[in-house]
């Protein structure tokens, strides 16, 4: 294929590379689609109160796994700094380190869909929290997934010579698209967690509190 | 895009230890929020700290590590005003809803 050789010119009348702007353009309806999720899942937030709540969640594990993910974004720069100054050698060590390092995530997000529905019975008939979360979060572990396969793909392509520095921009796209999966993980574990997490626990003190009182020894 | 033009946008990226230097700040914020978390402070004073520093996070990645900050403004115009649409829906919907901290 021509645009693998890397002699194939993509300017537009814009001046700008039409494969790096129809990535932001993905980008930026993919960020209306999990605005769209995120949302949802705020709206619905204490609408329903049968079966397990925001108490559930974990923070030190999604601690953990914020943290491999956010590392996978750094390697992923590293990866595109190796190739786009010829050190090949560089670049297939920090991409393989991104797929490992999103692999774990996946890991830790199957472990955590695992514990929900033993322990608690939450899936996604449970009540609306397990509606909106698992769909949400669910959708991300699937845009993880399909970064990997990504990436897994454009390093086997690198040893068949396919890209090389001349094509560089084949891995910026697909760090692109990596990187934005960081992002709405920011958000996921800021909001939803974090903030989530922690009016679940407040409200489940003010609750306590106000048993204590009812029966007299608050 | 060619090779030269290529190299031309390289050239206004950071290398890897700016790289790295983001990175780590990417991590100790991820440690501040998690000490945060467990602060026994008002509810809202928690909320905000988390968004400001959710929102720290969201913009060096985007900046530095999607080179927004580096790359023509106009990729920067296909990226936030779709997601600043996405944030104004969000914000009056929870104003409606009124329970972003109950």
């Amino acid at each position: 294929m021509q645009y693998l050789s890397g002699i194939d010119d993509h300017r537009t009348s814009t001046g700008l590379d039409n494969r790096k702007m129809l990535m932001w353009a993905f980008l930026g309806s993919d960020v209306m689609f999990f605005g769209t999720l995120i949302g949802t899942h705020l709206i619905y937030r204490n609408r329903n109160l049968s079966g397990p709540q925001e108490e559930i969640l974990s923070i030190p594990i999604t601690t953990i796994s914020t943290f491999v993910l956010l590392m996978s974004s750094l390697a992923m720069v590293l990866a595109l700094a190796g190739i786009q100054r010829g050190n090949m050698g560089q670049f297939r060590f920090w991409t393989a380190i991104v797929c490992i390092f999103g692999s774990i995530f996946i890991g830790f997000q199957m472990f955590e869909f695992t514990e929900f529905a033993a322990h608690y019975g939450l899936t996604p008939r449970t009540n609306l929290f397990g509606s909106t979360f698992l769909v949400m979060t669910g959708f991300h572990g699937t845009h993880v997934a399909v970064g990997i396969l990504w990436l897994w793909s454009i390093l086997f392509a690198s040893y068949k010579g396919k890209i090389h520095q001349g094509n560089s921009l084949q891995v910026e796209i697909a760090g692109l698209y990596w990187h934005f999966v960081d992002i709405v993980w920011i958000v996921i574990f800021g909001v939803v967690y974090l903030i989530g997490a922690y009016g679940a626990e407040g409200r489940a003190l003010e609750d306590a509190h106000h048993a204590a009182r009812a029966v007299g020894i608050g | 895009m060619t090779t030269e033009h290529a190299h031309v946008e390289e050239h206004n990226h950071p290398g890897p230890r700016q790289y790295v230097i983001i990175g780590a700040i990417l991590a100790v914020i991820t440690l501040i929020e998690f000490g945060v978390f467990y602060l026994s402070i008002d509810p809202a004073l928690m909320t905000w700290i988390i968004l400001i520093l959710s929102s720290s996070k969201f913009l060096l990645v985007v900046g530095y590590f999607m080179h927004l900050k580096f790359d023509d403004v106009r990729f920067s115009g296909l990226f936030f005003a779709p997601f600043l649409i996405m944030v104004s829906i969000a914000v009056v919907l929870m104003a409606l809803f009124f329970n972003l901290t109950r």
